[in-house]
């Protein structure tokens, strides 16, 4: 399925089913993305962590919901499973769908401006250099005697130097190379968007509507 | 009003990406203060106690980025960093990412992005604070809970945001301006 249309689908479904309490549905909702994972070949491992974390909050939420509201045992369910609905949804959107290709299709099917695509693109390639960068600055810290905590503002401070150095640094490399904003490009890989994709999210849609609106639990 | 450029669009990817990797470095210090909360009944305070770190992002863009958009743009790619790295809230992750980032823009808004103070952030911080907290009382069932917990809940939420989102948020500005990065 085309990326685009598959986030709007998980992210409109989520918006739904946080209003709306039809456990029926989370439990259906868990079972069709139970099994997409399992068609995608999830490792057993992810699935498991995917489990128990939010059985965990889940049960940990409706236990504190029994001692502190006078909530009713539907509702108490409704809540338990919605959790594992978003924990499985996003598990199966995550498992389907590279982040460069997500970036590709929003920017040739949904219309992002180009320079927000690349713009991402770049600086999510430079996710090892921040990560070694945070290290670098704690071990700089270290060596003076000082630790730098989540809590504290010199940490930030450094980074946040270093992130304006790179993005004048890239920007202008961007630039030398080419890059002009709002300039029109060509697509060495174009993202498909075809009836079928229309058909699924529309389907999909209307299925989890009629459940939710049919009078289910 | 200014307008994005590539350089402010990468620079706040990597503020955001920055961010992503502390949510998610934070996750598992989230799961042990809510399993230590949770036989009494208190998980939800869990997330309120921590919901300040998450929420950073947007007003730390916000601040050192001055365009409009930059605190829900930040915090949003806070969220799809943390989701890709292997965060599970998947969908959920984004739209409170959206509505946290939305949340703090506000404050700024109500300040016409002109006023970069104690006051804006104590704003940003209010109106964040509302935004979540009416989201958790649909999607996490908050609106069952008896008035004096909300109201606890309420109340731990926004000084938690207020001392990440406003009072850090302050002194890391405080900073970059002796650095003269920022304007005052």
């Amino acid at each position: 399925m085309n990326p685009s249309l598959k986030l709007a689908l998980l992210v409109l479904i989520a918006l739904e089913v946080s209003f709306i309490q039809v456990w029926s549905i989370n439990v259906a909702l868990i079972v069709v993305s139970l099994i997409l994972m399992l068609l995608g070949r999830i490792t057993w491992r992810r699935l498991l962590w995917l489990t128990l974390v939010p059985l965990f909050f889940s049960s940990a939420l409706v236990w504190s919901l029994m001692l502190r509201s006078s909530a009713s045992t539907h509702f108490l369910i409704v809540i338990f499973t919605r959790l594992f609905v978003y924990v499985y949804m996003g598990g199966w959107f995550t498992l389907t769908t590279p982040p460069l290709w997500l970036t590709h299709s929003l920017e040739q099917n949904a219309k992002l401006p180009s320079k927000f695509a690349y713009g991402f693109l770049a600086a999510f390639n430079l996710m090892p250099k921040i990560q070694a960068e945070v290290a670098t600055v704690r071990a700089a810290a270290l060596m003076r005697g000082e630790v730098l905590h989540v809590w504290s503002p010199r940490l930030y401070f450094k980074v946040i130097l270093a992130a304006m150095n790179w993005s004048d640094q890239l920007a202008a490399a961007m630039t030398s190379h080419g890059f002009v904003e709002g300039a029109p490009r060509t697509h060495a890989q174009t993202v498909p968007l075809v009836a079928r994709d229309w058909w699924l999210f529309v389907g999909s849609l209307l299925l989890v509507q009629v459940g939710l609106f049919v009078g289910l639990p | 009003m200014k307008r994005w450029h590539i350089r402010d669009i990468i620079l706040v990817t990597i503020i955001a990406i920055f961010m992503g990797v502390i949510f998610w470095a934070l996750g598992p210090v989230y799961t042990i203060l809510a399993a230590a909360l949770a036989p009494m009944g208190l998980q939800p305070l869990a997330n309120e106690l921590l919901l300040g770190i998450w929420v950073m992002a947007g007003p730390l863009a916000g601040f050192v980025i001055r365009i409009p958009g930059a605190a829900t743009l930040g915090e949003l790619l806070g969220a799809v960093v943390e989701m890709f790295l292997g965060g599970i809230w998947g969908a959920s992750t984004l739209i409170s990412g959206t509505l946290q980032g939305f949340g703090s823009e506000l404050g700024f808004i109500f300040t016409g992005y002109k006023r970069y103070g104690w006051f804006t952030l104590f704003l940003s911080s209010l109106t964040t604070a509302i935004v979540t907290f009416v989201w958790d009382l649909f999607r996490n069932g908050y609106a069952a809970y008896h008035l004096p917990f909300l109201l606890l809940l309420f109340c731990v939420r926004l000084l938690s945001i207020f001392i990440f989102g406003g009072v850090l948020t302050k002194l890391i500005n405080n900073l970059l301006v002796r650095a003269h990065v920022l304007k005052d």
